[in-house]
């Protein structure tokens, strides 16, 4: 009942708009639908509203009758070379243009309405058909063809359908919790479905004769998407200034039909694209294309409509203009990507190698680092011959190791990593594959002459490992005299 | 064979292109287009030339010109085809393990021979060295007899 309020609303503003524009003799008819109107908007809680007159009212108006009236006559004129010297505003068919545009929107509101008043009748006899058949003409059909018949085998619904809809529908019917409707109101619902064709009828015949003033109107617009497909834009959008006045986002998305989703069905509409999907320039790109050229067509047809809407080319080169500019960029989609060229080679040493770091690069690196004996072998005490290995300075010297004061009998070796990794490798490869290795085995190997020396290396790393610590310098010891001089 | 590659005939093209190679380093191949091996080594050049472009320039040199002869006395020119290498107007010399280390003789056996062997040359040059030892294992570099007065 909402709707139906917000309707008769809807009808009463424009009944006030029209009276300002157009110079019609509509004032007394407006004067006797307001009347009408306050009267049922008075009754509307009771409302069973038994009479479709009360509802629709569209096509008792004079105003309606004198459109339809004057576009059969055009119609049958032909058109004839429009007048480019007069101004847009003054010419006579521009004005009889705008009209259409208006009572189209108008008429398609009216159909709404009448099938909501179908709907709402029927509903006591087939509840589901409204969920199945969205759209208000092919419900109109469905309806009228049905009739009271309980059995749909006898109902041919060839070709107002989509078979897999017709399917749908018949399965329901034989479940539907539906009742055959008495004699006046099935009459009143056949009423309104041959209303709702009329205006159908009417409506295709406006948007006929839109479509073949289009070029006169909107040439830029019809040179881009084809003269049928601007008369169904404009329509929809409520004539040229309100499409022009649109993002072409919308412009994209006007028409776009819903997809009715059979039970569980979760295919989704394909595209997302509306009346655009008709122009010649969609149909033949590729199809993996299409989503960009509609985008495209869209915004420069949102363009063109812009130009038009302010006549800034009657010629119609800019809309010719923007159809090459479309065309070309299609085609340069289409084109295959350039050949691959060989690189050539990189200067060598020109780009500085990456350094990484972190604790996995220091733990490798902690592997090949100078061991502590070999530091102690390197450095030499002051003034105290190091020994050699060959005795008497032939030979790789020895350094600190093993020499009075350092405060270690024996430097033993400590633990070498890159020792450790390649003693395990071994040991698997070695003791691994047998798998029974007795238990007094020990990677450890002892001497006669060595024994074993267990080192602290906490000690170690204290004494030689970091680098600000040096051995050369005793830390304990001071200046044993200063002299003042 | 030379297809996309300069040859130089005269001189002065020696000269100015010797000259104007900066930084990068130069390979002039001495040869003429019908011998055989020549014609190989071309082919590796060829295909190679767009690799190393950006650190080096291939040049083909006719030797039976008659300006040409000077310089293939100076560099002593008997074995066909020879490459010459330069950096930045000095002359490269590599040590390849055979006996003339002033210029290569023959073709090599593929193409990544040829870059490594430039690559070689670029680098030691770049450290201003005017000789380098060859990267290439001794199986792949031609081996020749050095004749000496025909001994």
């Amino acid at each position: 009942m909402a709707t139906l309020a917000d309707s008769f609303l809807a009808d009463l503003d424009e009944l006030s708009d029209n009276e300002a524009d157009v110079i019609e003799e509509e004032d007394v008819d407006a004067g006797n639908m307001e009347e009408d109107v306050d009267g049922e908007m008075a009754d509307i809680e009771n409302l069973n509203y038994d009479d479709l007159d009360s509802v629709s009212k569209l096509q008792k108006t004079q105003r309606y009758v004198d459109i339809m009236q004057k576009v059969e006559d055009a119609l049958q004129k032909g058109s004839d070379i429009s007048n480019l010297g007069m101004v847009l505003e003054d010419d006579p068919e521009y004005q009889l243009i705008v009209d259409c545009n208006a009572l189209s929107v108008d008429i398609e509101n009216e159909i709404i309405i009448i099938h909501n008043f179908i709907r709402d009748k029927y509903r006591l006899k087939f509840p589901e058909l409204e969920s199945l058949v969205h759209h208000p003409i092919d419900y109109a059909r469905v309806v009228k063809k049905i009739g009271n018949e309980m059995d749909l085998t006898l109902v041919d619904l060839e070709g107002l359908l989509p078979s897999a809809i017709i399917m749908v529908v018949s399965v329901t019917a034989s479940t539907t919790s539906g009742k055959p409707l008495p004699e006046e109101i099935l009459d009143k619902t056949i009423d309104a479905c041959d209303r709702a064709l009329t205006l159908d009828a009417a409506k295709k015949k406006v948007l006929d004769f839109v479509e073949s003033r289009m070029g006169y109107i909107a040439p830029n617009l019809s040179t881009i998407v084809g003269s049928a497909v601007a008369a169904k834009l404009m329509g929809t959008a409520g004539g040229l200034a309100a499409l022009a006045k649109m993002p072409a986002c919308n412009v994209q998305l006007l028409g776009a039909k819903k997809k009715n989703l059979a039970g569980f069905s979760t295919a989704t509409s394909q595209f997302r694209v509306g009346y655009i999907e008709q122009t010649e320039i969609f149909q033949s790109t590729p199809p993996s294309l299409r989503m960009r050229a509609c985008r495209l067509l869209a915004s420069k047809s949102t363009l063109a409509a812009r130009v038009d809407s302010t006549r800034g080319d009657p010629s119609g080169n800019n809309g010719r203009a923007l159809r090459e500019e479309i065309r070309k960029k299609i085609e340069k989609w289409q084109e295959p990507p350039p050949a691959k060229q060989p690189k050539p080679l990189p200067v060598p040493d020109s780009e500085p190698k990456k350094k990484r770091g972190g604790r996995r690069l220091r733990k490798m690196k902690e592997r090949y680092a100078i061991t502590d004996m070999r530091k102690l072998a390197n450095r030499m005490q002051f003034g105290v011959p190091e020994e050699s290995s060959l005795g008497d300075g032939l030979g790789e010297g020895y350094g600190m190791l093993g020499q009075a004061g350092s405060g270690k009998l024996r430097v033993s070796v400590g633990q070498s990593k890159l020792a450790a990794k390649v003693a395990k490798k071994f040991k698997e490869k070695q003791y691994g594959s047998s798998g029974a290795s007795s238990g007094l085995t020990s990677s450890l190997a002892f001497t006669p002459v060595q024994g074993i020396e267990l080192s602290n290396p906490q000690a170690h790393a204290h004494q030689l490992g970091s680098g600000t610590q040096s051995t050369y310098f005793s830390e304990t010891g001071t200046f044993s005299k200063i002299k003042r001089t | 064979m030379s297809y996309l590659m300069t040859t130089l005939t005269k001189k002065r093209e020696v000269d100015t292109i010797i000259r104007d190679t900066i930084d990068k380093v130069l390979v002039l191949r001495f040869g003429r287009a019908s011998d055989p091996v020549c014609l190989h080594l071309d082919d590796l050049l060829r295909k190679s030339s767009r690799e190393v472009s950006k650190f080096a320039t291939v040049a083909l040199v006719d030797i039976d010109s008659e300006e040409i002869q000077v310089y293939v006395n100076y560099f002593d020119i008997s074995f066909i085809p020879s490459t010459i290498f330069f950096f930045n107007a000095h002359h490269m010399k590599m040590d390849s393990g055979t006996a003339d280390h002033t210029k290569w003789v023959g073709a090599f056996q593929k193409k990544q021979d040829f870059i490594d062997v430039v690559e070689a040359i670029y680098r030691g040059a770049m450290k201003g060295k005017l000789i380098v030892s060859c990267p290439l294992p001794s199986e792949r570099i031609p081996k020749y007899q050095l004749l000496y007065k025909d001994v």
